[in-house]
Order: structure tokens, then C-alpha cells, then sequence
């Protein structure tokens, strides 16, 4: 059990600089994910933080103390790899004990712990086997257990979930959580799935090159996500983006709608966001924000999503999946108030 | 046309297969099986290419049964491929696991091990054997005699002549055993690495439970190919002791070379024929011995 914290963290390889001064606090027992697009750098700073490579500026520190100097066994900590690194030709029991070969304790110890692993990971059963004998999950439960059998103070997880098919994806994800919940150890978490760090995190870190963009809940970032990117990152389908003027009734929309607005914005550009969960068809009275034709519905079971033409810009609306709109349709649309994003179309900085 | 359109799929398949099949079934048939046939049947007679061939039974086994030459010959033979193979290899493997993690000229160092597997074992026999000469010719003698050491008599001793000629085969192979080992080394995930790394396994636990159990399939071939290879002595020993084929007393002289002596000096073809079959029954049971012991797990 430990903090984590990155002191304007910065790693270089060669002369190309990939992090740009990362700082970051991890409580004690938090469990933090790292998500962006590939090369955002989020691998790289798990990789720093395990001691794999070396930090170029900045400080690490792990309990209070710095770690940069420290090799990774030193450092206490247990990471868990997209390909599992566990090794086909041990079984599971010495894969399980591979972490504990240089822990100083008697053997009879060594294998207690091991068999207490196993039963918290529920594969007492499969102790005995070789990796090709298990399934992906399997595999991926043996190496957190190699994880777990030393106790560390911090986790660390690099895309753990990436090889799994979806429904094994959902049940891993699951069961991390449940094992956070009961070992309650700092875990940092890898992924560039913004669904699996919007599930798990405490609080989720969202990074693009090299830089970090919004740390915060999962429910803050998806609510008040701190830019345009962050906004279109997390959540799925990708937020309505429409491109829009400043004039005196609100903001004047590229598209042709007005946007009633009262605030002052300290810019002319300003972009409106809309989530398409918040975009619906515009019934009982509501007022119409935008009306456009129905070019594509993708039907996805409870909901539809209707892809709207708004004069030559699509956006992206949810419809009833029982009784979705027909192509062609011309469909008025409204979307609460307080779900409307601004953000300056310069910078991407959000506006309040 | 009709007979092969009314084939089912399974059957089209077994016909074009074969149809592929045919070529190498009749090379190895007329160019490997037939011979090897032809040499066993050999073995049992008696031919000096000129005469008649008649029968003889068992007899070229007995002579060679009862031969000291042969039983010198297989022991040099053995000699060769129980220092030969295990030396190459760790040494071979020395050199690989350390050259894999030099980055520095990486691809001319790695082309500068592999030169001597691409030379022409005859013209590097030569060199060799002129670097084994004496004073004022021979390279290693020059420097023994200016460090102030006698010189070695090397290929002209009973004692130092087979390993003078095993040095210059172990390092003939060296190159092609490198460049193997470094492509089963580059198969091992750097995570596996990683993973132990922060584990906190010390690097000679690694090197031991992890990179050599998994390069075992390596190892395998390697162990395989090398010792049919020291089994199959013959162009180093033959150039280097032209003038004395097979070292002085027969210290050096391999079955391969034994063989080629009655065939093609003594012109005894049938005693011969009998030499090849032993080597050939030898040849098989380490092959099949070692694939038996080193046989692979299936993993993954």
C-alpha cells in the first residue's frame, strides 16, 4: 500500500521528448487509469514508474520516496503485461512462485502464499497445469496472481485486457475491480479502452502526446470534460462537434442554427458540443434546436442512433430503438440546456 | 476431364498433392533411396569396380569388426562430435547471447561471425594448416617462439593433431550456429524479461530457467545439425594431412575418411559399402537418441 506521485515527470528517447512534464498524485488504495490514443505516452510513464526505463527529468515517487535510482525489484511494486509474460514451459504453481523466488522466506511459506493466490484467484484447480492448457482468462488470472503472491504496494497493469475477446474483456474487467475492492491496493491501469477506464478508475487520467489533459472521476471528465479532446474522447459515439460564431442572440452555428447562449465568451470561434446521448427528437413541447433529414439509423437494440444532415453537417442523435425514425424524415431536435458544451475553437479549452 | 470434375473436393486435393508430390518422391527415390539400397547390398559383396561382384556375406562386417584402424577410426570420430558439439554451441551461444544485446555495428559484427561459414572449407583448411606450421612459416608458433615458448609440433603430434583440426571445424560452424541461436533468442517476448526484471530474479536465474528452456527447439536443431555434422567429418582432416591422410598413426583420421580410403585408394567397394552402413546406422541412432531426449513440449 503506498502513494504514487509524478513530479514534472519527463522522458526522452534519443532527442524526440515523449512526455512533456507529468505531475500527478495517487492516493494510497486509489485505482487510477491511464487512458489515450496510442503514442499519448501512457505506456511509457507506466514503464517509467516500474523501473523499466529510465526517467530523463522529474522525480517518482512511490510511499514518499523517490524511486528513480531504484531497480524495479526494489521499488516494490508488481505489474501485469498485455501478453501475460507468463512462461509456457512452468506450470501455473511455479509461475505463480517465479515472483517470489528471491523473497526470503521458507519454502513451506512460499507455497502457503502461493496456494493462498490460487484461491483468491480461483484456480486452485489449475495449479498443476502449463499455460497452453488454460484459456485467455485463465492465463490472464495467472499473471495477477505472480502479481499478487508479493504483496506489492502498487499494481500496475499495461493493458491487460487487450487480448481478450469482448465477452471475456467484460468479465475480466469485472473481476479486477472486485479484486481492488478486495485487496484494496494502488492500482495504475493502462488502456487505451476509454469504456474500461470509465468502469474502473477512481479517477481517470486522460493523456495525449506526451501531455496530460484532465485528470478526474469518471463522471467529471464525462461531464465536464476540460477540452475538445477529452470530450471527444470519452464516450461512445464520439461527441457532436459544431463549429459556431458569436453574435448577440447566443452563437450563430456553421450548420445554420442559432444557439441561444446569455454568457459572455471571451472569444469570437466557439465550438458547441452535444453528446449524441443527449441529442433527441424534440417532442411535447420542447423547443427545437436544430432540425435536419435523416440520412443513416443505426439500430443498436434499446436506442437507435439517427444520423442527421443539419444543412450539409452531420450530427449524431439518439431515437427510440422500438420505433426509430425512417431515412428521409425531416426530425426536429433538443437537447437539455446544461448538457450543451461551448469550448474556444482555438485552443479546444472548454468555456463556461 | 470428366473423371477428375466428378472428384470430390477432398479427392481433388489428394490428386494435386501428389501431382506436387511426384518430383522430390522420384529424386528421392532414384537419387538418395536406390543408392543407400545399393549400398547395403554392396556391403555384402565383393567389388574393386573392375571385377565381377560376388557374394561374400558377412565377411566385410567381420574384417571391420576385427580391424584396430576402424575401431581408431570410430573413437576419433566419436571424439569429434562429443568435444566438437557441446564445445560449439557454448561457445556459439556465448557469443549470441552477448551480441544480442550489442547495438553498436551489430548487423557487421553478426556478418563478420557468419564470413567463415561461407568460406570454402578447403581454402580455410589451408590457412589453418599453414598457421599451424613451424617457425619462421607458421602464425601460432611466431607468436609462441616471440612470447618465448616452444613451439608445438600441433597437426604433426598423435596428441595435438585431432583437436588442431577440430579448432578450425568448431570455428567454421560457429557463424551459422550464431545466427540460429539469435533468431530463437529474438523469439523470447522482452516481456518475459521485463516481467522477471521486476520480480527481481537475478540475470543467471533468468538465463537458466527462462532463455534456455524456451530455446530449447533451438538447441535441439542445433545439437542435431551440429553433430551429424561432426559425424560426417572429412574436408578439414583431408586437406589438412594431405601428405599423411588421417594425421599421423591415424590420430586424426574419421570414418568418413576411412571410407573414402578403401574406396578410393584401396578400391575395396564392398568393404567400403559396409563402413557407410556403419555410419549410417550410427548417424541415425544418436539423431534418433538426441531428438528422443531433447524432445519438444508443445507449448502454446
Amino acid at each position: 500500500m503506498a502513494t504514487v506521485e509524478l513530479k514534472k515527470l519527463t522522458k526522452s528517447f534519443g532527442k524526440t521528448e515523449v512526455l512533456h512534464g507529468i505531475d500527478l498524485m495517487v492516493e494510497d488504495g486509489e485505482f487510477v487509469v491511464f487512458v489515450g490514443p496510442s503514442g499519448c505516452g501512457k505506456s511509457t510513464t507506466l514503464r517509467l514508474l516500474a523501473g523499466l526505463d529510465e526517467v530523463t527529468s522529474g522525480q517518482i515517487l512511490i510511499g514518499g520516496e523517490v524511486v528513480n535510482n531504484l531497480a524495479p525489484k526494489e521499488r516494490n511494486i508488481a505489474m501485469v503485461f498485455q501478453n501475460y509474460a507468463i512462461y509456457p514451459h512452468m506450470t501455473v504453481r511455479k509461475n505463480i512462485g517465479f515472483g517470489l523466488r528471491t523473497a526470503k522466506m521458507p519454502k513451506a511459506d512460499k507455497e502457503k502464499r502461493i496456494d493462498e493466490v490460487a484461491e483468491i484467484l480461483g484456480m486452485t484447480d489449475l495449479l498443476e497445469r502449463r499455460p497452453a492448457q488454460l484459456s485467455g482468462g485463465q492465463r490472464q488470472r495467472v499473471a495477477i496472481g505472480r502479481a499478487m503472491v508479493r504483496n506489492p504496494s502498487v499494481f500496475l497493469f499495461d493493458e491487460p485486457l487487450s487480448n481478450l475477446d469482448a465477452q471475456l474483456r467484460t468479465q475480466m474487467r469485472l473481476e479486477i475491480k472486485k479484486l481492488h475492492q478486495d485487496v484494496g491496493t494502488t492500482i495504475i491501469f493502462v488502456t487505451h479502452d476509454q469504456v474500461e477506464a470509465m468502469t474502473l478508475a477512481d479517477r481517470i487520467v486522460i493523456m495525449k502526446d506526451g501531455h496530460i489533459q484532465q485528470v478526474g472521476t469518471p463522471s467529471d471528465v464525462f461531464q465536464n470534460p476540460a477540452n475538445m479532446f477529452v470530450a471527444q474522447f470519452i464516450g461512445a459515439p464520439s461527441m457532436n462537434m459544431l463549429e459556431g460564431t458569436v453574435i448577440d442572440e447566443g452563437i450563430q452555428l456553421g450548420a445554420g442554427p442559432v444557439i441561444a447562449h446569455k454568457n459572455q465568451f471571451p472569444v469570437d470561434k466557439i465550438t458547441v458540443g452535444i453528446r449524441p446521448s443527449a441529442l433527441v427528437p424534440a417532442t411535447g413541447g420542447a423547443p427545437t434546436l436544430m432540425a435536419g433529414t435523416i440520412a443513416i439509423v443505426e439500430p443498436l437494440g434499446a436506442e437507435s442512433l439517427a444520423y442527421v444532415d443539419i444543412n450539409g453537417t452531420m450530427v449524431i442523435a439518439t431515437v427510440s430503438g422500438r420505433t426509430p425514425p425512417i431515412v428521409g424524415d425531416v426530425l426536429p431536435l433538443t437537447c437539455p440546456p446544461e448538457d450543451i458544451h461551448f469550448f474556444d475553437t482555438a485552443s479546444g479549452k472548454a468555456l463556461s | 476431364m470428366n473423371f477428375y470434375r466428378n472428384l470430390s473436393i477432398k479427392q481433388k486435393q489428394v490428386v494435386w498433392a501428389w501431382s506436387f508430390l511426384a518430383i522430390p518422391v522420384l529424386f528421392y527415390t532414384v537419387i538418395r533411396f536406390y543408392p543407400t539400397f545399393g549400398a547395403v547390398v554392396l556391403s555384402f559383396q565383393e567389388w574393386n569396380l573392375l571385377s565381377d561382384k560376388s557374394w561374400v556375406g558377412l565377411e566385410n562386417y567381420q574384417k571391420l569388426f576385427s580391424d584396430p584402424v576402424f575401431w581408431k577410426v570410430f573413437k576419433n570420430t566419436f571424439v569429434y562430435l562429443l568435444i566438437g558439439t557441446p564445445l560449439s554451441l557454448v561457445i556459439s551461444f556465448a557469443i549470441a547471447y552477448h551480441l544480442d544485446k550489442v547495438t553498436f555495428m551489430h548487423a557487421t559484427i553478426r556478418a563478420l561471425y557468419f564470413l567463415p561459414f561461407m568460406t570454402s572449407a578447403v581454402a580455410m583448411a589451408w590457412l589453418w594448416r599453414w598457421f599451424y606450421q613451424p617457425v619462421p612459416i607458421g602464425l601460432f608458433n611466431n607468436i609462441l617462439a616471440s612470447i618465448g615458448i616452444p613451439q608445438l609440433p600441433f597437426l604433426n603430434s598423435t596428441f595435438s593433431a585431432l583437436p588442431s583440426i577440430l579448432a578450425p571445424a568448431v570455428w567454421a560452424g560457429l557463424g551459422f550456429q550464431i545466427i540460429i541461436f539469435m533468431a530463437g533468442l529474438r523469439s523470447i517476448p522482452t516481456s518475459y524479461y521485463e516481467a522477471a526484471e521486476i520480480d527481481g530474479v537475478g540475470s543467471w536465474t533468468v538465463l537458466r530457467e527462462i532463455t534456455i528452456p524456451l530455446l530449447k527447439p533451438t538447441i535441439v536443431f542445433l545439437v542435431v545439425f551440429s553433430s551429424i555434422g561432426f559425424l560426417r567429418i572429412f574436408d578439414q582432416v583431408f586437406n589438412m594431412t594431405t601428405n599423411d591422410p588421417g594425421g599421423p598413426l591415424n590420430s586424426t583420421k574419421p570414418l568418413v575418411l576411412m571410407i573414402y580410403d578403401t574406396a578410393f585408394n584401396a578400391f575395396d567397394m564392398g568393404y567400403a559399402a559396409a563402413q557407410t552402413v556403419v555410419l549410417f546406422t550410427i548417424l541415425l541412432i544418436v539423431s534418433l537418441v538426441q531428438l528422443f531426449i531433447m524432445r519438444e513440449r508443445k507449448y502454446d
